[in-house]
C-alpha cells in the first residue's frame, strides 16, 4: 500500500552513488595504478608538447595569441568529452543494451532518461586530465587572468558539451522509433532500448570428421571472423604489423628504420600473443574440460597460430626491406620470426596453464614481456635469456592443464 | 557398473561441500540426485564430469579412473550443465559440428542426429543463429542436445531440463529413457521432485555433502502414467496433438 509519494530524486541519487562506488570497487588496485600511470604519462607528454607550442606562438605572436591557441585546444577537448558522453549514451539507448526493466517501474519515463543521462555524463571527466595539462603548460606563457578564465570556462563548456552529446544521442535513438498514439518520445526510446536484438544468421555449419586439431583451428578461425572479443583483439597486431612494413618506406634515417620496424614488429607479436589469450578466454570452461581432450590439441592449435603470426611478421619485414628506398636496407628476418614465435608461444603457454583465468594470463604475459624488453635495453641478449626462461617455466606447467586454476 | 564414485570429498575452506560421497549407477539405470540448495549436487556432478578435481576419492566411468585417464573417461560421458556455457559467437549447428569433430563422430551421422534433435526440441529454424542470442530455455536445450549427441555411456544432467517448454521436456524425458534402455547410465539432478519421481529408477538424497538416503522406486510408488491434465490441455492449445508426444 502506497502511504506517501516516493522521493524519486533522492532514490536516484542514492542509486547513482551506489553505482559509482561499485564501479570504483570493481577496478582492481593494480589496474587503478596502471590507469593513473597511463593518464599521468599521457598528460606529461601533452604538457611538454603544448608548452613548446604555446612558447613558440607567444614568442612569434605574443601571449594573447598563445592564449587563443590554448583556448582552442581546450574547446576541442570539451567537444571530445561531449562526444564521448554522447557515444556512451547512444550505446545505452541502442536496442538490446543491458538494463533493468525500467518501464516496468511506476516512474515517469522522463525521470528514467534523466537518470541514464546523469550516469552517462561523468565520462566527460576524462577530458579534465588533459585540460589540466594544457592549463599547466600555459603557466608563465599565457596571461594568468586568461588561464583562470579558461579553467572556469572549461568546466562549464564541458558540462554543456556532455549534455549536448546526451541530447544528440537521444535524438538519434528517437529516429529509430515509430510514432505511437498515447506514447511519449521517452517511452518510445526506452521501449526500443529494451527490445532484444536477434543476432544475424551465419552460414551453414560444416560437418567434418578431420579430428580435434583441425576442428579447433576451424573454430578459432570462425571466432576471429565473428564480432566479439577474439576479433577485436586481432586489430592491434594487424595495425602494428602493417605499420612495421610501411615504416620501411617512411623518411627515417636508414640506421633508425630497422630499429623502429623491430619495435613495431615486437608490438605486433605481443598483439598476436594477446589474441591467442583472447581465443583461450573464449573457450567455455565446462565444455572444453568435459571433452576428451588433452592439453596437446589445445596447445598445438594455439602454437600453430603463433607460428603463422611469426612467419607473417617475418615475411612482412622482408617485404618492407625490399620496398625501402635505401639500397642497403636489410631486415633480420630469421631473428624477427624467432622472437615473434617465442612471444606467441609464451602467450599460448600462459593462456593454457592459467585457463580459464585469461585476465591473469594477459597480465603475466605483459609483465614477462616488459621485463624482457627492459632487460634487453640494459644488457644485450639478457632479454632473450629472460624470454627463454619464461617459456621454459610456463611450458613445465602445461601438463597441469587438467587441474583447474579456478578450482 | 558404468559409474562408481568412492569416498568423494571436497572442501571449500573449512566447509565440506562433499564428504565421502559413494554412489554407483548401473548401465540402463536413471538415478535421481535430490537435495536442498547447497547440498553439493552441482559440485558432485562437476567432479564426475572432470571439471573439478576432488580433494579425495575416486570416480570410475566404465572402470576407467576419471582422474588417471581423463580422455578415455570423458569419451564415455556427456554433461548437461545447470548454467550452460558456449562459444557465444558460433551458431548452434556450428557448435555441435565442432563437438562432433572433437569427439571423432561420423560427420554425416552426427549432422543427421543433430537435425533430428533440433527439430524434436523445437530449435529448428534457429540453428544458424549465434548462441548469444538464445533465450535461457534455448540454451538449456542446446546444452542437453550437446550432451546426448554422441549417445554417451554416462549422462550427467545438472538441472538440465529446467527451463524446457512442455513438449521439449516430455521429449527429453523420453530421450533419457531411450538412452537408458540402450544401456546408458544417467545421473539426473533436479529440484523438481515431480520430474525425478516420473523418470528415475532410484533416488539418492544428498544433504550437507553426504548421501543421507537412497530410495528405490518401490518406496515412492508408481507415478500416474501418461500426460497430466494440464499438460494435455497445454499441448492442445499450442497445436501439438497429445498423441504425438511421448508420455
Amino acid at each position: 500500500m502506497l502511504e506517501h509519494a516516493p522521493d524519486l530524486a533522492a532514490a536516484f541519487a542514492r542509486l547513482e552513488r551506489s553505482l559509482l562506488r561499485r564501479r570504483w570497487a570493481a577496478i582492481e588496485p593494480v589496474l587503478r595504478f596502471e590507469i593513473a600511470a597511463l593518464v599521468a604519462f599521457l598528460c606529461a607528454s601533452l604538457f611538454w608538447r603544448m608548452r613548446l607550442r604555446l612558447g613558440s606562438i607567444a614568442f612569434a605572436h605574443g601571449p594573447w595569441a598563445a592564449a587563443a591557441d590554448g583556448a582552442l585546444a581546450l574547446a576541442g577537448l570539451a567537444l571530445a568529452g561531449g562526444a564521448l558522453c554522447g557515444a556512451r549514451h547512444a550505446l545505452r539507448l541502442a536496442p538490446g543494451s543491458p538494463a533493468p526493466p525500467w518501464l516496468a517501474l511506476p516512474i515517469p519515463p522522463v525521470e528514467i532518461h534523466r537518470h541514464l543521462a546523469r550516469t552517462s555524463r561523468p565520462l566527460a571527466l576524462w577530458a579534465a586530465a588533459p585540460a589540466v595539462a594544457i592549463l599547466a603548460a600555459g603557466v608563465g606563457i599565457v596571461p594568468g587572468v586568461a588561464l583562470l578564465a579558461f579553467a572556469g570556462g572549461f568546466g562549464i563548456v564541458l558540462d554543456r558539451a556532455a549534455r549536448l552529446g546526451c541530447a544528440a544521442a537521444f535524438g538519434l535513438a528517437l529516429l529509430r522509433t515509430e510514432p505511437h498514439p498515447g506514447c511519449d518520445a521517452t517511452t518510445r526510446v526506452l521501449a526500443v532500448a529494451a527490445r532484444p536484438v536477434r543476432a544475424a544468421r551465419s552460414g551453414a555449419a560444416r560437418w567434418r570428421g578431420d579430428g580435434a586439431f583441425a576442428a579447433f583451428l576451424r573454430k578459432d578461425a570462425l571466432l576471429a571472423r565473428r564480432p566479439g572479443a577474439a576479433r577485436g583483439r586481432l586489430v592491434p597486431p594487424l595495425v602494428f604489423g602493417a605499420l612495421s612494413v610501411l615504416v620501411w618506406t617512411a623518411p627515417i634515417a636508414p640506421g633508425a628504420v630497422s630499429t623502429v620496424a623491430l619495435a613495431l614488429t615486437l608490438m605486433a607479436a605481443a598483439g598476436v600473443a594477446g589474441w591467442i589469450v583472447a581465443l583461450a578466454a573464449s573457450d567455455p570452461f565446462p565444455v572444453v574440460r568435459s571433452l576428451p581432450l588433452g592439453p596437446g590439441v589445445v596447445w598445438g592449435t594455439r602454437v600453430t597460430w603463433a607460428a603463422l603470426g611469426a612467419v607473417t611478421l617475418a615475411a612482412g619485414q622482408a617485404l618492407g626491406a625490399d620496398l625501402s628506398p635505401a639500397p642497403s636496407a636489410t631486415a633480420p628476418v630469421a631473428g624477427t620470426a624467432l622472437v615473434a614465435l617465442a612471444i606467441g608461444v609464451l602467450g599460448a603457454n600462459y593462456a593454457i596453464t592459467l585457463f580459464p583465468r585469461a585476465d591473469h594470463a594477459e597480465r603475466i604475459l605483459g609483465i614477462a614481456l616488459a621485463i624482457s624488453i627492459t632487460a634487453s635495453l640494459m644488457i644485450y641478449y639478457l632479454g632473450w635469456a629472460l624470454l627463454l626462461a619464461a617459456l621454459l617455466h610456463s611450458a613445465r606447467r602445461l601438463p597441469r592443464w587438467a587441474r583447474s586454476e579456478a578450482a | 557398473m558404468t559409474l562408481r564414485i568412492q569416498g568423494l570429498t571436497y572442501r571449500y575452506g573449512a566447509l565440506f561441500a562433499l564428504d565421502g560421497v559413494a554412489l554407483d549407477v548401473k548401465p540402463g539405470e536413471i538415478v535421481g540426485l535430490l537435495g536442498p540448495n547447497g547440498a553439493g549436487k552441482s559440485t558432485l556432478l562437476r567432479m564426475v564430469a572432470g571439471l573439478q578435481p576432488p580433494d579425495a576419492g575416486t570416480v570410475h566411468v566404465d572402470d576407467v579412473d576419471l582422474w588417471r585417464d581423463p580422455i578415455a573417461a570423458k569419451r564415455r560421458l556427456g554433461f548437461a550443465s545447470e548454467h550452460p556455457e558456449f562459444y557465444e559467437e558460433l551458431s548452434a549447428e556450428q557448435y555441435l559440428a565442432f563437438l562432433a569433430a572433437v569427439r571423432g563422430l561420423d560427420p554425416q551421422a552426427a549432422a543427421g542426429r543433430a537435425r533430428e534433435l533440433f527439430a524434436s526440441l523445437g530449435l529448428a529454424g534457429r540453428t544458424d543463429e549465434p548462441v548469444r542470442g538464445f533465450s535461457n530455455g534455448m540454451r538449456k536445450k542446446l546444452s542437453f542436445l550437446a550432451a546426448i549427441l554422441h549417445r554417451p555411456r554416462l549422462l550427467l544432467c545438472d538441472e538440465a531440463l529446467e527451463g524446457f517448454d512442455a513438449p521439449a521436456a516430455l521429449y527429453a524425458r523420453e530421450t533419457l529413457r531411450a538412452l537408458a534402455a540402450g544401456g546408458a547410465a544417467v545421473l539426473f539432478s533436479s529440484h523438481v521432485t515431480e520430474a525425478v519421481e516420473r523418470l528415475c529408477d532410484r533416488v539418492v538424497v544428498l544433504h550437507r555433502g553426504r548421501v543421507v538416503r537412497t530410495l528405490a522406486r518401490a518406496e515412492w510408488g508408481v507415478p500416474s502414467p501418461g500426460l497430466t491434465t494440464l499438460e494435455r490441455a497445454f499441448l492442445e492449445l499450442i497445436g501439438v496433438p497429445a498423441a504425438e508426444v511421448p508420455a
